[in-house]
């Protein structure tokens, strides 16, 4: 009996909590829908030579001189826009704040593009060409957002991440790097050229001889790397004999201090001072 | 990157929808006189002709009649003291035609510019003039501070 009743105290007490959560959600949503109406205003304030733009009174479709930028800017000598949108702004934006920034971003590139040819064309200045960059970075913090989003989607549905998988191949000349996957429309058995490739090998003379003298560059800048390193090592330790070995430590890892210290070649000119 | 990441189209499939479209359009002076309808634009070259007349439809809102796109070769060019011969990228080029009720000609983006360069040139003299009128009057006794005299 008293198990019974402890099962109809907790629907009680899941029921409560339901009723409550859904009304927390509702209000939150459109707590959320308001907050997101402001930020929208407010960005737009960012965007507002975009937003006196599109404002149009008549026949808002049909216009060409979406193209360009706003017509007091044409013979200004520098435009002041804002910043770009940093990732932490996007990641509290909804798919759908996402989708239309895109376009917004989309048409202000092409905008900016536009001027800047027309610029180049008239041999004159475009102003503020950052604004091409900001942009630029803009467009793709949004795109590691949805990214993000994917890639979360993707791993709590099917556990993988859905990115394009690659894989790390040799090819016709050995070497290593990364191929990325993609669909094909003939399956392997059925793809003849494909099939065909394949069969180019690198063991040749030829082949493994460039091999060597790759690799034998790439061993050079490496080593080459390293020496210097020392060498800029060793010239601080001789000009300045009270150097702090621990920073040079931390700074200049790949490097033996203990035993450049010990080399002649760090001494000074000077007659070192014997304690007597 | 995944968003870029597209399957490939089998016949029966539903048709590719790209929902960050990443290409850009640039409208140009065309360099051929053109009828009044005919818009010119410089394209992704990857945009086939109904990317074209999509883009401008769904996101310019533009009605479009008609597109004809051709690939414009980028010129060569030849280094004056070493030789070695540079080329310039491709481009592709869209003619837009516009219903015939539309009429578009390429506004002068500098009109204004001439008048504004007068402006600060002579803003330019007036304040250089100024100066020198102070070294003028300072020639005496020099190291005098601006403010010390009318």
């Amino acid at each position: 009996m008293s198990s019974v009743l402890k099962i109809l105290n907790v629907a009680k007490t899941v029921k409560t909590v339901c009723t409550s959560i859904s009304n927390k959600s509702l209000t939150n949503s459109l707590l959320n829908r308001i907050q997101c109406q402001q930020i929208q205003i407010s960005q737009n304030a960012f965007f507002f030579y975009l937003s006196t733009r599109s404002f149009h009174s008549s026949r808002p479709c049909l216009d060409l001189m979406q193209f360009f930028d706003d017509p007091k800017n044409w013979s200004e000598n520098e435009v002041k826009v804002g910043r770009a949108w940093k990732l932490e702004e996007l990641r509290i934006k909804s798919n759908k704040d996402l989708h239309q920034l895109w376009y917004v971003l989309l048409k202000e590139r092409n905008m900016l593009l536009t001027m800047e040819h027309e610029c180049n064309e008239k041999m004159e200045l475009f102003p503020s060409p950052e604004r091409l960059d900001k942009v630029k970075i803009s467009m793709e913090n949004l795109e590691t957002v949805v990214r993000e989003r994917n890639k979360a989607y993707h791993l709590l549905e099917t556990g993988e991440t859905g990115e394009r998988p690659s894989r790390v191949v040799y090819n016709a000349l050995g070497l290593r790097h990364l191929y990325k996957s993609c669909e094909h429309v003939l399956p392997p058995h059925m793809n003849v050229k494909w099939i065909k490739s394949r069969n180019i090998g690198f063991g040749g003379r030829a082949v493994r001889k460039f091999l060597l003298l790759y690799r034998e560059k790439l061993y050079n800048v490496k080593r080459k790397a390293k020496n210097r390193s020392r060498n800029e090592v060793m010239m601080m330790l001789r000009r300045n004999p009270n150097i702090d070995i621990q920073i040079i430590r931390s700074k200049y890892p790949d490097v033996d201090v203990d035993k450049l210290l010990r080399d002649d070649k760090t001494r000074g000119h000077f007659v070192p001072k014997v304690d007597i | 990157m995944s968003t870029r990441w597209y399957p490939v189209y089998q016949r029966g499939n539903p048709q590719l929808r790209i929902f960050l479209p990443n290409f850009w359009m640039k409208l140009i002076r065309p360099a051929e006189e053109q009828p009044k309808n005919v818009a010119t634009f410089s394209v992704s070259m990857q945009m086939s002709k109904y990317d074209v007349k999509n883009y401008l439809e769904k996101i310019y809102k533009l009605p479009v009649v008609d597109v004809r796109t051709r690939i414009e070769m980028g010129k060569t060019k030849r280094d004056q003291t070493l030789g070695y011969v540079t080329k310039e990228d491709d481009v592709k080029i869209a003619y837009v035609t516009l219903p015939r009720t539309e009429e578009f000609t390429f506004p002068d983006l500098f009109e204004k510019k001439e008048e504004q360069k007068k402006a600060e040139e002579k803003s330019m003299d007036d304040s250089k003039q100024g100066f020198k009128r102070f070294l003028d009057r300072n020639k005496k006794r020099p190291g005098t501070p601006g403010w010390y005299s009318i």
